[in-house]
């Protein structure tokens, strides 16, 4: 498929126009379908629960004592105090803490699953640099026991991403962090495709070892440029076409190419870019790269040196998702610290996340955030509950571009919600109950909503 | 050399006069002794020559006076098993010197530490002022000697060498962890027919580095540390230890629980990640957060150290330490599993607030297992010691506004 030079396609195509009022029969409209694989997830309860008299963090910024929150159908009906509503369930919330659902825009589960056995290497197709026609999703082992694990950490949505051996790794796919036998069961129904993006070392390392471009820095970029000047000329194919068949012509349309079709969808504004990017000077080209092809830069991953361009990242509307304290595993972490979240966050217009890329940490991304709010305190910064959960609910959801959806508690939203039995932030917090659209999906202190994958029932 | 460091390390990272004192007093402190003396509230220490001179003493006379405000004082954590001063950079294989493939019984790494590496001082934020640094092997099932250094960043910080022997066992990519045990037991059980033998020997023949060593495994002088996970294996190890006298320390172990009373009774220490929930593999299906908890009541001494990436990641031991708590440690536990606990099982002095102990002294501004405490001071042999790392100069150099480019702010 790659080998159709892009300009002899578009040539082709041209020369197709004029002739096509001779040939033949009135072709069928081609037309690609951009959701093949739908989400078939539904919420498993329809009940109403009342949680009353909690210390509420809204993911907006807000910080409300002793107050109600009230789900609906799924929905978050009401915040607010003394709510006198009747529901099928009432919590009392007295001493604890509730937040939207946690948000890890950055997770490997599924993929790259536990038992962490070669047969389990289903998150990278390390065959060529430039692979986005793999769409995660169709790797995911429903069955990792990592989901459950990350659900009583509060976990509700996450974003599963290949990894990042290559320049275009593939789709990421935005989960609901559900029990369910199948992929599209947990599918977050609506939510955006992610193009997974990688700049630096990794790349370089994987291709230049087999002497395939990129071996260098230089050799990403030329990578880059040639897929996207190759993803232009294809998208003008296809609404050439489209034109065309709209004039009333008869035109023969494009060759299909699923790679390209990932690309165009991110020119054409559907697939948000999350590019793993740590250093400052190449996130900055990266910013460039997409206003020489024209789409956004969307999300940068792992942004170690984040913090050496906060301005710049907040100007361009990238959202900046990173480690509390990662760092020296290799040269491009190197420049890490520790208050790098809070230093992104603190400009206007900004959009900092926290994220995990970890089985482990994505249990407690509370503590992650808590950990640089602390640190970032430690030496002046004024952060408090209300504006470090940000960085995991409400930044996180729209840096997956669902914040209309989730990420804070406001009437309308779905009702994700986790109830802590103390302020998220400390050693000690602990996920007590978390709902996934009005539905109990976790409780600590009832095994009924205790979920045990299939490969872990019976082990003994 | 220890006048030579505090000069050089007071003026460059601290600049405190309060270093330079012969004699410190910390008052006004809840101590956490990590000893049978458990925590003392209202308390007091006083530091003399690099000791721990006194606690609570009716009078409190020293050079140097400092009230804690009510603050907590810890004895300076210990981690364990990881490769500081031994890897800058994971990636970068010219900053790599843990392994080898030739490593084996006498490989010994404490010779390529660098006490300048940058992860040093940061580890220190976290309160930790020792570590037993580990080999990460080669070829065979033995990775080499583990050795104790002290966070000083000088260049005599290596107070060890030959703390234990680091053997791995358990799951193997290719072959038979059933080769593994007759490595093991064949290595064994020859040295032991030479010891036997060794009248007939020639006696002024100097035995080999791995020689001594093996003797010192078998007189259960030295500690056997064995990284593995399932509980089968466990159980075979211990068989092993009563038939050689081992003293055998249990690394890994996310299995552990499942055998946790004959590890108890075969009073065999554990060195665990606090952490691991996963079944990372066939060998691990009981990882649980609450096994730290669990070991502890059914009485095996416990360690915590900081999984994955634990050189870059040590200062989050204290978390770990918080978490074990959240899911059923005692905090006095979890306390000693970072400090006494590792002093005494590899023969540190230190890692107690106690009189003659090395006043290896941390005071914390809060609980120091929770987030949002840090370091207040730190002392290392009583010698004040600063946590500023490179890391905070960088966030300092972004941060400050200047006429000129950040490059040229130091």
């Amino acid at each position: 498929m790659q080998k159709f030079v892009p300009s002899i396609l578009a040539v082709a195509l041209g020369v197709a126009l004029t002739g096509c009022q001779d040939q033949g029969p009135k072709r069928e409209k081609v037309e690609i379908n951009k959701n093949p694989y739908p989400s078939t997830y539904k919420p498993y309860s329809g009940s109403s629960t009342l949680i009353k008299n909690a210390t509420v963090l809204t993911g907006t910024g807000e910080r409300l004592d002793n107050t109600d929150v009230l789900l609906v159908d799924g929905k978050i009906k009401e915040v607010g105090q003394n709510l006198s509503a009747i529901a099928d369930t009432t919590v009392d919330a007295n001493g604890k803490w509730v937040t939207p659902g946690i948000i890890d825009v950055h997770s490997h589960l599924g993929a790259y699953p536990s038992p962490q056995v070669e047969s389990h290497q289903d998150g990278n197709e390390m065959t060529s640099p430039n692979t986005a026609e793999v769409w995660v999703e169709h790797s995911v082992w429903p069955q990792d026991p990592g989901f459950n694990r990350a659900r009583e950490g509060g976990i509700t949505t996450l974003q599963i991403l290949p990894g990042s051996a290559n320049l275009f790794g593939g789709r990421g796919v935005t989960l609901k962090n559900i029990p369910a036998p199948t992929m599209q069961g947990m599918k977050f129904p609506d939510a955006p495709y992610g193009l997974k993006m990688a700049c630096g070392e990794n790349p370089k390392r994987v291709y230049g070892g087999k002497g395939v471009l990129p071996s260098t820095r230089m050799g990403n970029m030329a990578g880059y440029r040639k897929s996207w000047a190759a993803a232009t000329e294809y998208k003008r194919a296809w609404e050439e076409y489209d034109k065309a068949y709209a004039m009333g012509l008869n035109p023969e349309a494009p060759e299909r190419d699923i790679k390209m079709d990932t690309l165009r969808g991110v020119l054409d504004g559907d697939i948000l870019i999350h590019n793993h990017c740590y250093k400052a000077e190449e996130m900055a080209m990266m910013i460039d790269l997409s206003k020489e092809f024209g789409y956004h830069a969307g999300t940068f991953h792992h942004g170690i040196e984040a913090y050496k361009i906060s301005d710049l990242l907040a100007e361009n509307g990238n959202c900046a998702a990173l480690w509390p304290d990662w760092w020296g595993f290799k040269m491009e972490a190197y420049d890490m610290v520790q208050e790098n979240v809070a230093i992104v966050d603190a400009v206007k217009n900004s959009c900092a996340v926290v994220h995990s890329d970890s089985d482990t940490t994505i249990q407690r991304l509370n503590q992650e955030a808590g950990k640089v709010m602390y640190r970032a305190n430690d030496v002046g910064f004024n952060l408090k509950e209300e504006d470090a959960i940000k960085w995991i609910t409400y930044n996180a959801a729209k840096s997956l571009g669902i914040q209309d959806k989730v990420g804070s508690l406001a009437a309308g939203k779905n009702a994700d919600v986790v109830i802590w039995n103390q302020s998220p932030f400390s050693v000690y917090a602990k996920a007590q109950q978390v709902f996934i659209d009005g539905a109990k999906v976790y409780d600590r202190d009832d095994e009924k909503y205790q979920a045990v994958s299939d490969f872990m029932l019976g082990q003994k | 050399m220890k006048t030579f460091n505090l000069s050089t390390l007071a003026f460059a990272l601290v600049a405190s006069s309060s270093a330079f004192a012969s004699s410190i007093a910390i008052t006004n402190a809840t101590i956490h002794t990590a000893t049978d003396s458990g925590v003392l509230k209202n308390a007091s220490l006083v530091i003399t020559d690099g000791k721990i001179s006194a606690i609570n003493p009716s009078e409190v006379k020293a050079d140097t006076v400092i009230d804690a405000q009510g603050g907590i004082v810890t004895p300076g954590l210990i981690s364990s098993m990881n490769q500081l001063g031994l890897v800058e950079v994971g990636a970068v294989g010219g900053s790599r010197d843990a392994g080898d493939d030739k490593a084996g019984i006498d490989f010994d790494p404490s010779m390529a530490y660098n006490p300048r590496s940058s992860l040093v001082a940061y580890a220190r934020k976290g309160g930790i002022t020792q570590d037993l640094i580990a080999p990460t092997g080669g070829d065979t099932i033995f990775a080499g000697l583990a050795a104790a250094v002290e966070l000083t960043g000088a260049f005599d910080s290596v107070i060890g060498s030959q703390k234990a022997l680091v053997v791995e066992m358990g799951e193997k990519d290719k072959g038979s962890r059933a080769m593994s045990y007759k490595t093991l037991v064949d290595k064994l059980e020859s040295h032991k027919q030479k010891l036997a033998k060794k009248d007939d020997k020639k006696k002024d023949e100097t035995p080999s580095t791995e020689d001594q060593v093996l003797t010192k495994v078998l007189a259960g002088k030295l500690p056997v540390v064995v990284e593995v996970q399932r509980a089968a294996d466990i159980m075979q190890l211990l068989k092993i230890k009563a038939q050689y006298n081992l003293n055998l320390v249990l690394c890994g172990a996310n299995d552990a629980v499942l055998v946790a009373d004959e590890i108890a009774k075969a009073n065999v220490p554990v060195i665990f990640s606090a952490m691991d929930n996963l079944p990372g593999n066939f060998d691990s299906m009981h990882a649980n957060l609450a096994n730290a908890g669990k070991l502890e009541k059914a009485g095996v001494k416990v360690m915590l150290t900081v999984a994955g990436d634990a050189s870059h990641n040590m200062y989050q031991l204290r978390f770990d330490a918080g978490n074990a708590v959240s899911y059923g440690m005692s905090y006095d536990g979890a306390i000693k599993a970072v400090t006494s606990n590792v002093a005494d099982v590899f023969g540190l002095t230190g890692g107690k607030i106690a009189v003659g102990q090395k006043a290896d002294v941390v005071l914390w501004n809060g609980d120091p297992l929770e987030l949002s405490s840090h370091v207040v001071k730190m002392f290392i042999n009583g010698e004040e010691i600063s946590t500023q790392s490179r890391h905070d100069k960088l966030r300092d150099r972004y941060m400050k506004k200047s006429d000129m480019p950040a490059g040229y702010t130091k």
